[in-house]
């Protein structure tokens, strides 16, 4: 941000900041979010090596025998796609919760730091005696989360692209167009995820009521989705579960981002800013 | 004259709980006001609804005509504020939080610079996390945070705790320098002595009502008589008679009690009836001043228990201010 350590007050220079709200929020997680997309890219070149290692002959003896339906909750794909194939494996590196968990850690920090952070420490009072609509407040914060989301996704898309574009036997399973495509709905599927944990931010007074609505939005949604994949007779509940419609392994052999899935995913997202915006215009703001 | 601020029936209520009841007060501008009463009484809640961080439950605040919630941006600009416990981002040093917030508030910073001089930040200072101030120090930068932009209403939430003898001068000159440039300076507190140098007017508050609106000089004038009786050894103190509303006590053979001014002259002439070595009479302290008003203005006071809440002590649990 624009304000390095000068050892002087900075006299009365031109007020000149910009997003400072925005630039705020991130400056003060920058650590946090340069760990996250460390972590984030040493996981995927992780699954990209494993992959690496299996010749193409012993997938297809895994594929002989059809895993259980449940399976898919944890290969990223609707069914079209077997865990038993380089999609699958690198669409499992997309479902797994050390992939969901980092996602979710984001989501769950900067949620919190849009509002409720500020109302626990008590440093909201400083910022809202100044000319800050609330909207101003929302907007910029939730710039900052989609921008935490956007650098971790996109972390973990550069490293399994890399991993294809070096691995023929990969580059011939997955196009890179693919990759850019499971990209963006892993990124449907935080923004989802953070619309709610933004209204929960909007009304709460601290970051762990928002953390914790992170991990159940996030947890009992795999878990919902896990169920309904298992056990037939409540199929039906695997439509509320956001990871429903998050399915990387499918994007990644078709190449094409599925329209209705993501905005979907970016519907519950929008709705939940947008319930956060009328909670946040409603409340009293202070420690 | 122009109010610069106006409550009006201003009430804040959080569930059963009453932060503020029936608020009436305005001020004018370039009034430095006192916002006086004990930990607990609805100061903070009353300047959150001021600045617009607290919606009223009932009644109106208006500051320079306008609503704080509603106007907001339009007023904000105006305000320069320091909260009562003043929280500031640890992980950045007291030159960004200046700039940061002098950013947001929107409005050149023309006083920065002779603010950190006169406050005593340095250079060093300011370029350290703020995570390592003292408490002094933090409130140093939340005043300069607060007037840097010359606002045309300062308003200022128990400015000189933890702030060393030597910088409350400068802090109270500061204020004095801020009124006679035509600024409004509300000032809350709970050290009456602070109240009685800095401003022209106080308004007290007790459990979330306003007990009373005077000048400081009107309240001065009020105050009780400590009246000193020694009387020789061995007396049997059960046998001086004296009134109970004088709060007598007793400490070895010295009897002290404390008299209302208007009461002073038949009082003593009873007193000097009495067998007393030594008499010696001297005006009440400030806190005691304000007790005493407090005992005169509130009807029930006698079905209150005698001893009055203590002033800049923790309030009891009953009257501990409520949060939102």
């Amino acid at each position: 941000m624009g304000y390095g350590p000068t050892g002087r007050p900075g006299g009365s220079r031109p007020v000149s900041g910009r997003l400072v709200l925005y630039w705020l929020a991130l400056y003060r997680r920058r650590r946090m979010l340069l760990a996250l997309t460390i972590g984030m890219v040493a996981f995927e070149t992780l699954i990209i090596v494993i992959a690496r290692t299996i010749p193409p002959q012993d997938l297809f003896l895994g594929s002989v025998r059809q895993p259980p339906s449940a399976f898919r909750a944890f290969s990223g794909s609707g069914g079209e796609v077997s865990l038993a194939s380089y999609p699958g494996l690198l669409g499992a590196g997309l479902v797994h919760p050390f992939w969901i968990a980092m996602q979710l850690t984001v989501v769950g920090s900067l949620g919190a730091a849009a509002v409720a952070a500020d109302v626990e420490a008590g440093t909201i009072e400083l910022l809202m005696v100044r000319p800050i609509s609330r909207a101003r407040l929302l907007t910029e914060r939730t710039a900052a989360l989609v921008t935490g989301s956007v650098l971790v996704t996109a972390a973990a898309s550069a490293a399994i692209a890399v991993g294809v574009e070096i691995t023929p036997r990969l580059r011939e399973a997955v196009p890179l167009r693919g990759v850019a495509a499971a990209g963006v709905l892993g990124l449907g599927l935080a923004l989802c995820i953070a619309g709610p944990v933004l209204a929960v931010s909007a009304a709460g007074r601290h970051r762990g009521q928002v953390i914790g609505a992170t991990i159940m939005l996030g947890a009992v949604g795999f878990a919902v989705n896990f169920i309904a994949e298992a056990w037939s007779t409540v199929s039906v509940l695997r439509f509320v579960s956001p990871f429903h419609y998050y399915r990387p392994a499918d994007a990644l052999v078709s190449g094409s981002i599925p329209v209705g899935s993501l905005a979907l995913l970016l519907g519950v997202g929008l709705a939940g800013v947008a319930a956060a915006a009328w909670l946040l215009a409603r409340r009293d703001l202070a420690p | 004259m122009v109010a610069v601020i106006e409550l009006t029936a201003l009430t804040k209520r959080y569930g059963a709980t009453v932060g503020i009841e029936q608020l009436d007060l305005e001020v004018e501008a370039g009034e430095v006001f006192g916002f006086l009463g004990p930990n607990g009484a609805g100061k903070t809640t009353t300047i959150r609804c001021m600045v617009g961080l607290l919606s009223p439950t009932a009644g109106t605040a208006r500051v320079l005509g306008l609503d704080p919630i509603a106007d907001h941006a339009r007023l904000t600009p105006e305000i320069g504020y320091l909260p009562g416990e003043l929280r500031l981002y640890g992980e950045l040093t007291g030159a960004q939080h200046l700039a940061l917030l002098g950013d947001l508030q929107g409005r050149p910073t023309p006083r920065r610079d002779e603010l950190c001089e006169r406050l005593e930040l340095t250079g060093r200072d300011l370029g350290r996390l703020v995570r390592h101030y003292s408490h002094g120090m933090k409130q140093k930068l939340g005043l300069v945070q607060a007037l840097q932009h010359d606002p045309e209403v300062v308003i200022l939430d128990e400015p000189t705790e933890g702030l060393d003898p030597l910088v409350q001068e400068t802090f109270f000159a500061l204020v004095r320098e801020a009124s006679e440039a035509g600024r409004t300076v509300f000032l809350s507190s709970h050290v009456l002595a602070e109240v009685q140098r800095a401003c022209g007017r106080v308004a007290i508050v007790r459990a979330g009502r306003l007990v009373t609106v005077e000048a400081v000089a009107a309240l001065r004038e009020a105050r009780a008589r400590r009246v000193r009786l020694t009387f020789p050894d061995g007396s049997d103190h059960a046998a001086v008679p004296v009134e109970a509303r004088w709060s007598p006590t007793w400490s070895g053979d010295e009897l002290r009690l404390l008299i209302h001014p208007d009461e002073i002259v038949p009082a003593l002439r009873r007193l000097l009836q009495l067998p007393a070595t030594d008499v010696a009479v001297e005006e009440a302290g400030l806190d005691e001043a304000f007790l005493a008003f407090y005992r005169q203005a509130e009807p029930d006071a006698k079905a209150r228990p005698a001893k009055a809440p203590a002033w800049g002590t923790d309030p009891p649990a009953d009257q501990a201010e409520a949060g939102p």
